[in-house]
């Protein structure tokens, strides 16, 4: 589904979605798309953070309260700000206007990738309270369970695959969200501390999620 | 201190009148009191004189019985019968040498006389009265050591009030200059702060009203200046989202007629179709660097600093960017050399470097990454006409192409902003861009970044 509330951008982008294969739902607004989203669940979501109704956050948030669907974020401006609040709201990924819809579809095919068959034996990880397990996706914390999307547990599982092991921004971003060397390092950032609200007793001084400064991010017990 | 300068200048000045005026009045009263004593006494001596015989013995009787209030000391000149002159004194010390020859002199010639003189290192006052009816001079001698103690001690006094309001000055002056340029230093301090890009600050109110007008026009001039700055970077946003949105439909439609492009049969159509693609494509990036480029005269460009691991981005940002293989040659010391850089715009350097040799030059032939002492050098060679030493500087201003522009081959389609973008995001993280002749000789330019070295 893509919300956007310019007629003619929704228009084109639709086109040529369809173009790489895709299925497209469109939204005008963010009401519309709240409704349409409940009605019949899309498999991505595609958010303009500029709508007339509900900004396009707003939207995000909701959205995110019942679904773990993967989120895009489609800003106008690239400043910092609108990216980060765009993630912290719950978005998997940003792209800045005018981007091509060729880049979209493949950010698209990451997110839906399924979480990288684990090599048996490791069908069962254990970092002190905190118990994973990948081909369930299933992740609990002392024994309950805790919720994570899609790209959460995808980052949670690409760091438990080799513990103590620290991982470049670099290459979480890679692996996770399938971008070359120049993606964003925020995105790692923002989605490492939503992690940590859910898998970490106290986010602001974690203890399995850590940072390694100047390198990147490792998963310890 | 020139407070301190002007309460000397000014305390010793007054000092100096009041000592002068007093000195003046106390010398001419003393005097005047004596003269009046004088004239009486020498009333008395008259009248005395013309009723008995002159004798030494009562002539010091009559001096004796003078009334000399003032301390001075009488002494008598009389001629007796036999026209001897006589001296009468009362005080041994004064006497006839203590008088000088000149008012001995008027006095005998009949004309009173006065004068202030020195004796025995004392100031002293005589008085020189003719009787002319009794063939007598009288002289009384005063002294005006009295008042010169007087005058001594009121000097004195003068002086430590002089000292004492000296002290006084510098104290006030330092408080008042320390009060008065309080605010100027502030004012000081709020412009740098403001030339460094902190808009907002402001100057705390103050309660001397006439400081108040300053800290208001200040304050007022800063709301402009920042309103102003708001303004401009509002309008470079809202400007990149008009011109962002038709871009993206015009992005997105391409892209479905691209798609079909090989069902366009070879001719017009499908050249028309390459060159609106090409163009849109260009089109896009001068619309990127524009925006980019009114950030930075908005001030509203935030870096996104990083810890960057420089070998590593420039062997990716060089494989990605360049069309053709160039080889990257690393400075064996570089291994985990860390710049503090914002990523995204460091690889914007490094792109449009490549795509300005590219361009200009035939394409990269070298890109080499060394260390200079705390700096790092990433270095960009072509093997194109290079820059005339003259256009060196000015390749790096916006829309210069040089005066290669002329010789631009049909299909590199440079806009002028790449350059201008390098320096621009270069300086903003410290270091600096500039183009040289190739050292090994050949023909070709040779583009410098240099970066410091992030301390670990």
């Amino acid at each position: 589904m893509t919300v956007e509330d310019d007629e003619r951008i929704r228009t084109a982008v639709k086109l040529a979605l369809e173009a790489e294969g895709w299925q497209v739902e469109e939204a005008a607004g963010g009401e519309e798309a709240l409704e349409s989203f409940e009605q019949r669940p899309s498999d991505v979501v595609l958010i303009d953070i500029m709508l007339p109704d509900i900004d396009g956050f707003e939207v995000c948030r909701a959205i995110r309260r019942n679904s773990d669907v993967p989120i895009v974020m489609v800003t106008a401006r690239d400043d910092t700000h609108d990216v980060v609040a765009g993630l912290e709201a719950g978005a998997d990924d940003y792209l800045t206007k005018p981007f091509a819809p060729k880049e979209l579809s493949a950010r698209i095919r990451a997110l839906l990738r399924r979480v990288r068959p684990t090599e048996p034996g490791s069908a069962h990880l254990r970092f002190g309270d905190l118990e994973i397990i990948p081909d369930e996706g299933v992740v609990r914390r002392s024994g309950v369970e805790v919720h994570l999307t899609k790209t959460e547990f995808r980052l949670l599982v690409e760091l438990a695959s080799s513990p103590g092991r620290v991982f470049s921004r670099e290459v979480l971003l890679e692996r996770v969200w399938g971008y070359d060397y120049f993606g964003d390092g925020r995105l790692v950032d923002v989605h490492v501390r939503r992690l940590r609200t859910k898998v970490e007793h106290d986010a602001a001084n974690p203890r399995h999620v850590v940072t390694v400064r100047g390198l990147g991010y490792k998963l310890q017990t | 201190m020139s407070f301190a300068f002007g309460a000397a200048v000014l305390s010793l000045l007054l000092a100096g009148v009041t000592y002068g005026f007093t000195r003046q009045n106390l010398l001419k009263q003393r005097e005047a009191a004596a003269v009046s004593q004088s004239y009486t006494n020498a009333k008395i001596l008259q009248s005395q004189l013309s009723q008995t015989d002159i004798s030494t013995q009562q002539l010091l009787q009559d001096l004796t019985s003078l009334e000399t209030p003032t301390g001075s000391r009488p002494v008598l000149r009389a001629t007796d019968k036999n026209g001897t002159a006589q001296w009468a004194q009362v005080s041994t010390q004064f006497g006839e040498d203590a008088i000088p020859a000149a008012v001995r002199r008027e006095v005998t010639a009949g004309r009173a006389a006065k004068m202030r003189y020195r004796l025995g290192g004392e100031t002293e006052l005589v008085i020189g009265l003719p009787l002319p009816s009794v063939k007598a001079s009288y002289f009384e001698i005063v002294s005006l050591d009295e008042v010169q103690s007087t005058l001594d001690s009121l000097a004195t006094v003068l002086l430590g009030a002089a000292a004492v309001s000296v002290l006084a000055g510098t104290a006030l002056g330092a408080w008042l200059s320390r009060r008065i340029l309080r605010p100027f230093t502030e004012v000081g301090l709020a412009s740098e702060a403001i030339a460094g890009g902190h808009f907002s600050t402001r100057l705390d109110a103050d309660d001397d009203p006439d400081l108040g007008v300053l800290v208001t026009s200040f304050n007022h001039m800063a709301s402009a200046l920042e309103s102003r700055i708001d303004r401009d970077a509002r309008f470079a946003s809202d400007v990149s989202h008009e011109l962002r949105s038709p871009l993206m439909t015009l992005a997105a439609s391409m892209e479905v007629l691209e798609s079909r492009r090989d069902d366009l049969p070879e001719g017009p159509l499908r050249s028309a179709l390459d060159l609106m693609s090409a163009d849109l494509q260009r089109f896009s990036q001068l619309v990127e660097d524009l925006l980019e480029i009114s950030r930075y005269d908005a001030g509203a460009v935030r870096l996104e600093l990083d810890e960057v691991r420089l070998p590593e981005l420039v062997i990716q940002a060089v494989s990605s960017y360049s069309s053709t293989e160039v080889p990257v040659e690393l400075d064996a010391e570089l291994a985990g050399v860390v710049v503090r850089a914002d990523k995204r715009r460091l690889v914007r350097v490094i792109a449009n470097l490549l795509d300005n040799a590219a361009k200009y030059g035939g394409g990269a032939t070298r890109v080499a990454l060394r260390r200079v002492d705390d700096r790092v050098q990433i270095i960009v060679e072509d093997n194109g006409p290079g820059v005339p030493a003259d256009e060196r500087d000015l390749v790096f201003d916006r829309f210069s192409r040089g005066s290669g522009a002329g010789r631009r081959s049909a299909g590199s389609e440079g806009v002028g902003l790449g350059l201008a973008l390098v320096a621009e995001h270069v300086a903003l993280q410290g270091g600096r861009a500039w183009v040289e002749d190739r050292p090994d000789g050949e023909s070709g330019a040779r583009f410098v970044v240099e970066l410091p070295v992030a301390t670990p």
